[in-house]
């Protein structure tokens, strides 16, 4: 061997073996073989070889363990069978000729479970016959060979145990004997053309008796037992023995202790049902400390969801053996369902885990810090060389300790959850109904009774805390087994070695020296186990030194060796003990280690007997895997068969199942505290997986699990998912709630998130379900995927359902989702979120530039906002008219979601909501600045576009009804004349608008010009925002460009050549690339490129033109086409007063009459149209040049003028008059007062549109020198925007 | 054999025990080791899973960065007339 193996070893750590997962889960499935030393893996093979003439005792205990392993497989096959009677089919009447044919295969299959059966009532026959037999032979008071032995009593007790579960199993499976009466009358059936059926009929009858007499197999136990009647002896040692244990309580683990529990009942009734001698017992074993181990564990776990209670059980068992029936003191213990309301509560005290919680949770705490450190210990004893002996043996014996608390805490632990289990099964919750009030209707089933409702939440909450305590523990014992075994062997190694070389040579030099006999024992003892040569390795010197110092000191000083004893010397030791202290003769009253008649000192009795105890549990150390395996194990929680049997259903939905309702209660009460155990579960589930593989063998137990598994995970990651997202959205939104908000308020709390970490969830890359392998993060982030492309999907549709106010409140929703996005990225990779946001907006494409927000927006102007909104110019904003016909696109109901869709918590959507409130019922500034920043630069030019069309085609539409408005019209309208007063100018308005017929037209023209001049204001607000956020941009990219003001005020290129960005950026490579170190400039050089290019891209952005400007312009063209109609060139060249029918004496009269009606109906009044009515008629008169036109001859202003003029000659000579003056304006004032609003705002438009699209020019050249009109003019300000402009059927 | 105890030879028992110590020395260093490389097998497994978990989400966001790149280019190939 070139290289010793220790370093071969040693090497492999030099990997870097880390991994970031954290412990959350406990241990998955591990290997481990099915007979671990506590068995003895070759059967006691070995104990021959020390010549104790244990032959006969190691032979009794092979054919016990058989028995045993035999029985613990029927036993299996028993629980878990499930009735056939239920799957068989029904004939139909039409094949009811075929009845035979049915009969025959129910037979068939009926025959081969019945058969089973059969094999239990054989085996139960040749056990209880073989377990007699053996009592009789090893109870013979002759003694003729040695034994039995502490093992072989542990045989006996556990095949006693297997039998008693067989019955009791037998007792409570209904299906069993309801099967057997369907399989008998299909025989009566089939075998009626059968001959020679007389034995079968015989065997069935046989069959029925045993199948349908309760505890039939502890009856011919019995009956075996006393057919020689001298098993008494060696019952009351056994009872001896198993109170002996109990009382202790020492090495047992759980399943041990169960199991005494569980036969001790058993075995009194055996010992005390024979006729003689019932009371000689109570001579060996006070009946008070009987009465005790039965009151103290009234209930007694014997299946995962079957238990046992001794009183009941005594109590039944007395109706059979008619000889207990005297022992009224035993049976007049209370059976579970009889205990008085007072002690049941000590009772519910000591059962429930939840009263425990505190105790444990201290000791685990206390234990790991301990246990973590002990391991540290070891690790530097590990790489230290030459370490003190001393102090390595004291950390090897302080880790040893720690093992065997770890095992016993975990023992205790696991054990309390069986026992709490045991206790809600025998107590099942009374009332579920009043527990759930939405589903009173269902029935429930009795397993719901017992867990689902059973369960309270801190019952719950413990329950999954000691799980986890469990499970952590254990994994952490079990990392370490490699690393601790060694130190353990070596610690267990020199105990005994201490004992036997130590102790045992003081003992036989002191209490022993006269008795020949027992130090005969005691040096048998130290001949089989002693390792006299442990110090042979050590070096020559220190062997001397040794010699030198045992010689001083007369002991004898040995090196531990790292082997621990053989499961066969531990036997034997054993064995050793108990004859040396029972002389013999097991009838001995008081007791194992109880007397002290025999001549011990009372030290030296304890030391054998705390050995002896320490020994038993040497073994469950040296099984650490095993151990662990067995204490740790809580599959059981999941198993209902017999539940599932009286129920008569399938299987139980998962909110039934306890590992679910586990996983359930971490979910719905969002303790931050517990989701780290949000796995544990289903460690749950793998334990109930193995057990159903490995111990009950059963292929369906283990595919209903992995269904349910299945299902559940589903579930977990679904909603694991929700919490997630809705924690993180409800962080964010908490974050961007508005601060001035949240200082008014007054309880601010609400609004705060309380921190929850999930960062060990995301972590877990690899979670150990059923034996498979699960990238939990990468489920996550899948979904989490999914889910934010859902939640942008849900945001566009609430507002695709709303009109266009909601858009400010979109736009807040996205940002909170931006946000959530953001926070989660840190620690999740989860798709790009302008991605997410494109893809949903069907905008991926490069080359379309519409996307799913524009088209609604678009959608949205189109069919409601143009038409039913009203423009108040004051305020700046539109509103929906009251009166306007609600055109909204039908909307559809969308359910209503999750909070999470919105901004996560109740209280949070409650604050959005009624801030987005206060934007839903106006169009403005704020609409505008988040339709902006939705759209971006890439939609809105699309969106301009489509407005601006509109606008062209409103025009186009409106000129027939301006035509026949126009014809109309008399043929000379003259000027208002002075003399008639304004009544008579109204008169005289009223003869010349003859449009009465055609109000048809009017209110169609109306509504045309306020749809163009909404459109147009809509255009103007724009404008206003994109100037303030091109301003912001440009304020940010000026340094950068190297832009500075001019004299002018014009924009100057500071530096000629090149602007700072690309200064810098290309410096920087230079220096990196002559810096001869740089590796790989390349990257560099890219940079100063990119430079160079957002150098020139930003240059471009700073010319932006205005939105209005443009729209004026546009406007101004589209108007061209219909310029001959609406702007007729005077035939003399000068202007034509009377005859003209051009634009700005339509909208006069038009302008007059709406005036009008308004004031005559005040319910209408700027209900109907609006302010935007003149902004489309100036708009239009100003680019068709006829602004002046109008100011001189509209009909309003003329007749403001006449009321001027009236009130000034009125008023003035006839001041005493003033009552007459004020009548005589009387009806007039509000007429009057809407005319002089209208002018204000007339004015106010064209001051506006001088000042952005000026028409001096225009103006100046409208009639040229030689006096022909001049009808096309260009504008200069915007020739170049509308020359590139591409023309809509052009 | 009429009592208990009782090897019936002692000193061979003896030797054979010391015999068995030694042996088993060597068996149970040689398991140990057997089981400490295969606990170094378990965990090998265990941090390479993670590890290669922790590269295939990282190729799975460039396969779906690059499917809508791919979906991008696919848009403007079939609409080769806005390009010229």
């Amino acid at each position: 061997m070139a290289i010793p193996v220790e370093e071969a070893i040693a090497a492999l750590s030099t990997f870097s073996l880390e991994d970031e997962q954290p412990d959350v889960q406990g241990l998955a499935v591990f290997l481990s073989s099915e007979r671990y030393a506590t068995n003895s893996p070759i059967e006691y093979g070995d104990v021959a070889a020390y010549r104790l003439s244990l032959a006969e005792d190691t032979k009794a205990i092979n054919q016990l363990n058989t028995l045993i392993q035999e029985g613990k497989e029927m036993a299996s096959l028993l629980y878990t069978y499930r009735s056939c009677v239920k799957a068989l089919p029904q004939l139909p009447d039409s094949m009811k000729h075929s009845q035979a044919d049915l009969y025959l295969e129910t037979y068939q299959v009926l025959d081969l479970e019945m058969s089973r059966l059969r094999e239990i009532q054989r085996w139960q026959a040749s056990a209880a016959s073989k377990l007699a037999a053996d009592m009789q032979r090893f109870s013979r008071p002759e003694r003729l060979i040695n034994g039995p032995t502490t093992t072989h009593f542990w045989s006996m007790l556990k095949l006693l145990d297997v039998l008693v579960q067989l019955d009791h199993l037998k007792n409570a499976k209904a299906s069993i004997p309801n099967d057997f009466s369907w399989y008998k009358r299909t025989f009566t059936q089939v075998s009626a053309r059968w001959q020679d059926t007389d034995s079968m009929r015989e065997e069935l009858d046989d069959l029925q008796i045993f199948l349908s007499t309760r505890w039939a197999i502890l009856l011919n136990l019995h009956a075996e037992m006393f057919r020689t009647n001298t098993v008494e002896d060696i019952l009351q040692v056994l009872i001896v023995f198993c109170v002996e244990s109990l009382e202790l309580d020492f090495a047992l683990l759980f399943p041990e202790r169960h199991t005494l529990l569980r036969v001790l009942p058993v075995l009194v009734v055996l010992a005390t049902s024979s006729e003689k001698d019932s009371e000689s017992l109570y001579k060996r074993v006070k009946i008070n400390r009987l009465l005790n181990i039965f009151k103290n564990d009234i209930v007694i776990p014997a299946f995962p969801d079957l238990h046992l209670s001794p009183a009941a059980m005594l109590k039944e068992l007395s109706m059979y053996f008619p000889s207990f029936s005297g022992q009224t003191r035993l049976l007049s213990l209370p059976a579970p369902h009889e205990i008085p309301s007072r002690e049941l509560q000590d009772y519910q005290r000591h059962y429930l885990i939840v009263n425990h919680i505190g105790t444990i949770r201290a000791e685990h705490d206390d234990f790991s810090i301990r246990f973590a450190s002990a391991m540290n210990q070891i690790v530097i004893l590990k790489s230290s060389d030459g370490a003190d002996i001393e102090w390595s043996r004291e950390v090897k014996g302080n880790m040893y300790d720690l093992v065997v608390e770890g095992f016993q805490l975990l023992s205790r632990w696991t054990g309390r959850v069986w026992e709490q289990c045991a206790w809600k099964f025998s107590r099942p919750c009374k009332e579920p109904a009043s527990l759930d009030f939405h589903d009173n209707a269902t029935t429930f089933f009795d397993y719901e009774k017992v867990v689902r409702w059973n369960y309270a939440t801190e019952e719950r909450k413990a329950l999954l805390e000691l799980v986890s305590y469990i499970k952590s523990v254990g994994l952490m014992m079990q990392h370490c087994d490699t690393l601790v075994a060694d130190a353990l062997w070596e610690t267990i190694h020199a105990e005994v070695q201490d004992f036997v070389q130590d102790k045992l040579d003081t003992m036989l030099r002191t209490t022993f020296r006269k008795k020949k006999d027992l130090s005969r024992i005691l040096s048998d003892m130290r001949t089989l186990s002693a390792d006299w040569m442990a110090n042979t390795s050590k070096t020559e010197p220190e062997l001397r030194s040794l010699n030198q110092e045992s010689d001083e000191t007369k002991q004898n000083t040995f090196y531990p060796r790292p082997v621990a004893p053989t499961a066969a010397q531990v036997h034997c030791l054993q064995f050793l003990i108990c004859e040396l202290v029972s002389g013999g003769n097991l009838r001995k009253p008081g007791g194992l280690f109880g007397n002290s008649g025999s001549g011990f000192s009372v030290e030296d009795l304890k030391q054998l007997e705390t050995f002896f105890y320490k020994l038993s549990f040497f073994l469950h150390i040296l099984d650490y895997t095993a151990t662990i395996g067995t204490v740790t194990d809580v599959g059981f929680l999941w198993f209902r068969e017999f539940y599932l049997e009286s129920s008569r259903v399938i299987q139980f939905p998962i909110e039934c199942s306890l590992p679910w309702m586990l996983v359930d209660h971490v979910i719905e009460s969002q303790d931050a505290g517990l989701l780290g155990s949000i796995l544990m579960p289903f460690d749950i589930y793998n334990d109930s997986a193995q057990h159903a593989l490995s111990v009950l063998k059963q292929r369906f137990l283990y595919d209903e699990i992995e269904a349910e598994v299945d299902l559940c995970f589903d579930q977990l990651v679904y909603k694991l998912n929700e919490i997630i997202f809705s924690y993180y959205k409800s962080c964010a939104a908490s974050a961007l709630l508005d601060q001035s908000f949240l200082s008014a308020c007054d309880d601010v709390d609400k609004y705060s998130v309380k921190p929850i970490r999930f960062d060990e969830i995301f972590k877990l890359r690899r979670v150990k379900v059923l034996g498979r392998s699960i990238d939990l993060r990468n489920l996550i982030t899948q979904r989490m995927n999914k889910l934010f492309r859902e939640n942008i999907d849900y945001l566009f549709d609430h507002f695709e359902n709303q009109d266009l106010c909601a858009i400010v409140e979109l736009e807040q929703l996205l940002d909170i989702l931006k946000l959530t996005h953001q926070l989660l990225s840190k620690d999740l990779e989860l798709d790009s979120y302008t991605l997410m946001l494109n893809e949903m907006q069907e905008n991926l494409s490069l080359v379309s530039f519409s996307s799913r927000v524009s088209y609604q927006i678009w959608n949205a102007m189109q069919n409601d906002f143009l038409p039913n909104f009203i423009l108040c110019n004051t305020t700046q904003r539109f509103i929906r008219s009251s009166k306007g016909a609600r055109h909204a696109p039908q909307k559809t109901t969308i359910p209503s979601r999750k909070p999470y869709f919105y901004c996560g918590s109740q209280d949070l959507n409650l604050a959005y909501q009624s801030l987005a409130e206060l934007y839903s019922e106006f169009f403005g500034i704020p609409h505008m600045f988040a339709l902006v920043r939705l759209l971006g630069s890439r939609s809105l030019p699309w969106i301009i576009r489509a407005l601006l069309d509109h606008i062209s085609s409103k025009i186009t539409a409106i000129v027939p009804q301006i035509t026949g408005l126009q014809e109309a019209l008399p043929k000379s309208i003259g000027l208002l004349p002075f003399d008639g007063g304004i009544a008579g100018c109204q008169k005289i308005i009223h003869e010349q608008l003859t449009w009465g017929a055609k109000s048809d037209l009017k209110t169609e023209v109306l509504h045309g010009l306020k749809e163009i001049g909404s459109a147009l204001y809509w255009m103007s607000l724009l404008d206003i925002v994109l100037r303030q956020v091109d301003t912001t941009q440009f304020m940010q990219v000026a340094p950068w460009l190297g832009l500075v003001p001019g004299t002018d005020g014009e924009l100057k290129q500071a530096d000629n050549d090149n602007s700072p960005i690309v200064n810098l950026l290309k410096s920087a490579t230079n220096a990196i690339i002559s810096n001869p170190t740089c590796p790989n400039p390349s990257s560099f050089l890219i940079m100063s490129k990119q430079a160079e290019a957002a150098d020139i891209l930003y240059k471009t952005i700073t010319n932006a033109g205005s939105v209005l400007e443009y729209t004026l312009a546009f406007t101004s063209a589209a108007l061209d086409r219909h310029y001959n109609k609406w702007s007729a060139a005077p035939k003399t060249g000068f202007i034509d007063i009377t005859a003209s029918r051009d634009f700005y004496r339509i909208f006069s009269g038009l302008q007059f009459g709406y005036l009008e009606e308004t004031i005559l109906d005040p319910s209408k009044k700027h209900e109907l149209l609006g302010d935007s009515v003149a902004w489309a008629g100036c708009t239009i008169i100003y680019l068709l040049g006829q602004q002046q036109h109008f100011e001189l001859f509209d009909f309003s202003y003329q007749f403001l003028n006449v009321a001027e003029v009236e009130s000034v000659t009125v008023s003035q000579p006839l001041s005493c008059e003033r009552g007459r003056s004020a009548n005589y304006l009387q009806g007039y004032e509000n007429l009057l007062e809407a005319m002089k609003k209208a002018r204000r705002l007339n004015n106010h438009v064209f001051s506006m549109l001088r000042a952005r699209c000026p028409l001096e020019e225009k103006v100046a050249c409208a009639i040229k020198q030689s006096g022909a009109p001049q009808h096309r003019v260009k504008f200069v300000n915007t020739v170049s925007a509308f020359e590139t402009l591409p023309q809509k059927g052009a | 054999m009429s009592r208990a105890g009782g090897i019936t030879n002692a000193v061979n028992v003896g030797i054979a025990v010391q015999a068995d110590w030694e042996n088993r020395e060597f068996i149970s260093n040689i398991s140990l080791n057997v089981r400490r490389l295969f606990e170094f097998l378990l965990q090998f497994e265990a941090t390479t899973k993670s590890k290669l978990a922790a590269l295939n989400e990282k190729l799975d966001i460039l396969e779906r960065r690059l499917e809508v790149l791919e979906v991008q280019v696919s848009t403007a190939t079939t609409n080769p007339s806005v390009f010229t």
